[in-house]
């Protein structure tokens, strides 16, 4: 059984398919309940892309770490980039499940995803590196 | 991402297979805008075959129910699996759009 999942992905966008191949294959190898299962892609794609796209002002190659593990009932995963200082937890969703269409800001959608998907989020930011880690149960429910 | 038009009366219906994602959206934002382009506004989203979708995917369908609608237009949805759904829901989306449980129904509305 897999219990947990290193990845180092490049900031390159077409890394989100290596990054979407490995989550299916944790999973399987997990038995995750499909809802869990999306929940968590959508939330690491959302964080991934934003670093890919925000977070670094140079031309190089960056690589953004990922490690998922299982902690009994519990899935942690962390997200370490060396890009610049992004606190998703203090980041202001825009997004308003509750407005109608013609008022909905497109903005936002992607942290309010983050902040309601998982239960429990966490910054840090240690020798120039942020490291975001993100708490799921995955307990299967009855 | 697979994407498949064809028409039903004046409903112009898009069956949308895989995934929706940061990848890729800008296909489906190249097939609505080309839809719009010919002056078709009632477009029908089956998503029966949709196995996942991002927030930059339902950006897209904001964005064009957005302009659909203030083209006097329908944007519909059917067909809808249960994960989808439930994306749907938290976001909100759910109550913004027109969702049928299946082609006929939507087509039917």
């Amino acid at each position: 059984m897999m219990e947990n999942l290193v990845l180092h992905i490049p900031n390159k966008i077409e890394a989100l398919h290596s990054l979407h191949r490995s989550l299916s294959e944790l999973g399987r190898a997990w038995k995750l309940n499909k809802d869990v299962q999306m929940n968590t892609e959508l939330v690491l794609e959302e964080i991934v892309s934003n670093i890919i796209f925000y977070a670094f002002e140079d031309e190089e190659e960056h690589i953004i770490e990922i490690s998922i593990e299982r902690v009994d009932n519990e899935m942690i995963i962390r997200i370490t980039d060396d890009g610049k200082p992004f606190d998703i937890t203090a980041a202001e969703s825009l997004h308003d499940a509750s407005k109608p269409a013609e008022e909905r800001e497109m903005g936002g959608l992607g942290v309010y995803f983050v902040k309601t998907l998982m239960d429990k989020i966490a910054y840090l930011r240690v020798d120039g590196r942020n490291i975001l880690t993100l708490y799921k149960n995955i307990k299967h429910k009855a | 991402m697979k994407i498949d038009e064809t028409k039903s009366g004046d409903v112009v219906v898009i069956e949308i297979s895989g995934r929706l994602d940061t990848t890729n959206y800008q296909e489906l934002e190249t097939k609505l805008a080309g839809i719009l382009d010919r002056k078709e506004t009632n477009i029908l989203l089956d998503i029966r075959k949709l196995e996942y979708v991002s927030s930059s995917g339902l950006r897209i369908l904001l964005m064009y129910l957005k302009k659909i609608k203030a083209l006097q237009g329908r944007l519909m949805l059917c067909s809808m699996s249960p994960e989808i759904r439930e994306i749907f829901e938290i976001s909100g989306f759910i109550n913004i759009f027109e969702v049928y449980e299946d082609r006929a129904k939507a087509l039917e509305a």
